[in-house]
């Protein structure tokens, strides 16, 4: 597989640079906000084709709310979203499905599909025969559920499957909707962390075989060992994008997540380990009720 | 590459010869089909042997080939008897329970809640509302009630379902509003009936027949009506199949393979409301079909409502139709109301699906 190398790439990409490269995504000054409170405010970002981009923040930081715009699931109040130089607000949601689409940390379970039904529905945008699949569609989905693993769950029900195959399963349904840009929301959640290696190699693969993917996760190590780059989101702000190396540091962490941390690297890769807070800083102490009274 | 397909070739042939994996649907389908029409014809032909008058089965089956070839019935008894009074009852048998279980299993996939079924929305309250007033202020006697009945049922549950579909998008058009807004509704319509016949319990009588449902006075008039009134919007229910299977995913991941959610959703309620008004306007209410055969069905055929829809619309006709054949029978020559009859079946097996499923669909 012949790609540029986003290593090479990011340079001249520091501290958010809107630097002129084949881009798949442009956000332009977006806000966006449920009832009167904004929750995403002058966004600006450029994601190059086949990045694999983390986007990092605290709960409620607006990660999933910033990839619902981008969607078009809920329509913005300012700005521009451009997605493969095509303005999102212009396309209808038949167009948009083919250039981008959300992956979910999970889904109900509580319908009757088998896997390979499941996986289909990803195909759903393409389809031209009005009833069946055409052998075509067939053989993308039965390809993608090889390369992830779970063409021998095909006709297994989806709730009957783990955790860790559900995940699989739900990366093919995005794959075979063979969209430009990716956007993965918390992928690992549920998983144990061979699982979450597993994901996390599926996901680097997509983006080196040309599809752009964009990561929402809590596990800042997982995305600095795998992302070409990092995106911190506070209180609906990007407070740092760029690569991993330089968006990871002691300072930005506690701006956005308010916990001190140490930062080791290791060949060039950030690795953040959380430091107890000193006593005076402790925000919550939690103690046995009594304890005091029995001596403890 | 190479070495992938081939190797992707290899499982797809053990799957091949596993299970007949690439048209494994189609074929299953193609099953469910052959053997249900195969069945529903068997039982209309059985059905029609059914009354006062006896007819053997190869003496119906000679009959209705003869109306079918004749288009209409010669001076011969049997004929008549057949064309004008067994044939229009079981066909409206058909269409009802056709109809009832495409709109439960519609409305289950399109409020992503499996335990609804079409009278969820208020239509059949709604309707019996309308039959009782109407029944009630006298304008159902005689010849008028052919018309006045069904009128009364249609504009009643149109009006009933209206109001909740206008409460449930108010309060925001979650799935969960149209069942509550449907409860309310017909919770509310319930208590106007029981004082409506409170104060009129001498005529009460009159509508017992119809609250319980019952195919008993069907006219060939009223049956063309309810074949097409069912036939249309079940046609149209089947073409909206593969939607139906993404709204499956929730409504945002829906939008996301390009389905504008909101649209799909008022289009199909207002569909499965005039399927169901259609359903309930001249053979009453019938609870249960609606609930019980999508579930069946989605037991055996699995959730693809390629599958779901053909199937419990074949499925839900034959249960209607068994169901029927019933209360001719048992009490012979007097009749059963299918309506409890179908209720009192449905009852158990409805418990014993919620105790055995009901925890998986957390509710």
């Amino acid at each position: 597989m012949q790609c540029e190398a986003p290593e090479q790439m990011t340079d001249f990409l520091c501290g958010g640079g809107r630097a002129d490269y084949n881009t798949i995504l442009t956000v332009d000054g977006l806000r966006f906000g449920y009832g009167s409170e904004d929750v995403l405010e002058s966004i600006n970002i450029d994601v190059g084709r086949n990045e694999f981009v983390a986007l990092l923040g605290p709960n409620g930081s607006g990660k999933t709310t910033l990839m619902r715009c981008i969607n078009k699931v809920v329509s913005i109040r300012e700005g521009v979203i451009k997605i493969d130089g095509k303005d999102v607000d212009a396309m209808s949601k038949d167009s948009i499905s083919r250039l981008c689409t959300t992956v979910p940390a999970d889904i109900p379970t509580d319908f009757s599909l088998s896997t390979k039904e499941f996986v289909s529905l990803g195909r759903y945008p393409y389809i031209t025969n009005w009833w069946w699949e055409s052998k075509e569609d067939n053989d993308i989905v039965e390809k993608t559920m090889y390369d992830f693993g779970i063409l021998h769950y095909a006709n297994r029900r989806i709730h009957e499957l783990s955790s860790g195959e559900r995940a699989r399963a739900l990366l093919a349904k995005g794959v075979v909707q063979e969209p430009r840009l990716i956007m993965v929301d918390e992928p690992s959640a549920h998983l144990d962390i061979k699982y979450k290696v597993q994901v996390m190699e599926m996901l680097r693969g997509l983006s080196r075989s040309g599809l752009t993917v964009i990561m929402a996760s809590h596990d800042l190590n997982l995305a600095s060992r795998y992302c070409d780059k990092a995106m911190l989101l506070h209180k609906g702000r990007i407070v740092a994008y760029g690569p991993c190396a330089e968006v990871m540091t002691p300072e930005s962490i506690r701006e956005v997540f308010d916990i001190d941390v140490k930062v080791i690297h290791d060949h060039g890769i950030p690795y953040i380990i959380p430091t107890p807070p000193s006593e005076g800083d402790i925000e919550f102490k939690v103690e046995l009720p009594g304890c005091e009274k029995n001596g403890f | 590459m190479k070495e992938k397909s081939d190797a992707v070739s290899t499982v797809e042939k053990e799957l091949d010869k596993k299970l007949g994996y690439r048209s494994r649907n189609k074929q299953r389908l193609m099953m469910v089909l052959a053997i249900g029409i195969l069945g529903i014809i068997v039982l209309f032909i059985y059905s029609l042997t059914m009354g006062v008058y006896t007819l053997s089965f190869s003496e119906a089956m000679g009959d209705f080939w003869n109306i079918l070839t004749n288009l209409g019935p010669s001076d011969d008894m049997g004929e008549k008897i057949v064309y004008y009074s067994r044939m229009p009852r079981s066909i409206g048998v058909l269409c009802v329970g056709a109809g009832l279980a495409t709109a439960g299993a519609v409305m289950q996939a399109l409020i992503r809640n499996p335990l609804v079924d079409p009278y969820i929305t208020g239509v059949s309250s709604g309707a019996s509302f309308g039959v009782v007033l109407v029944s009630m202020l006298g304008i159902s006697i005689g010849p008028l009630a052919t018309i006045s009945v069904p009128m009364a049922a249609i504009v009643g549950a149109v009006v009933a379902f209206g109001i909740t579909m206008l409460v449930a998008e108010v309060a925001g058009g979650k799935a969960m509003s149209y069942v509550l807004a449907g409860v309310i509704m017909s919770t509310g319509l319930s208590s106007a009936i029981t004082l409506v016949i409170y104060y009129n319990v001498q005529d009460y009588a009159g509508v017992m027949k119809w609250m319980f449902g019952t195919f008993m006075d069907l006219s060939w008039d009223s049956v063309v009506i309810m074949f097409f009134g069912t036939i249309i919007p079940i046609i149209i229910a089947m073409t909206f199949a593969r939607k139906l299977n993404i709204m499956l995913l929730g409504e945002e991941q829906a939008q996301y393979l390009g389905v504008d959610v909101c649209l799909l959703k008022r289009c199909l309620m207002v569909l499965i409301a005039i399927l169901a008004a259609f359903c309930v306007a001249y053979c009453g209410v019938i609870g249960f079909v609606g609930l019980i055969v999508p579930h069946v069905c989605r037991m055996v055929v699995g959730g693809d409502h390629r599958l779901l829809i053909p199937t419990s619309a074949v499925v839900g006709a034959l249960l209607l139709l068994v169901a029927d054949i019933f209360c001719k029978t048992v009490a012979a020559p007097s009749e059963l109301p299918i309506g409890a009859i179908v209720a009192i079946i449905g009852v158990p097996f409805f418990m014993y699906l919620m105790i055995k499923e009901g925890k998986r669909y957390a509710m």
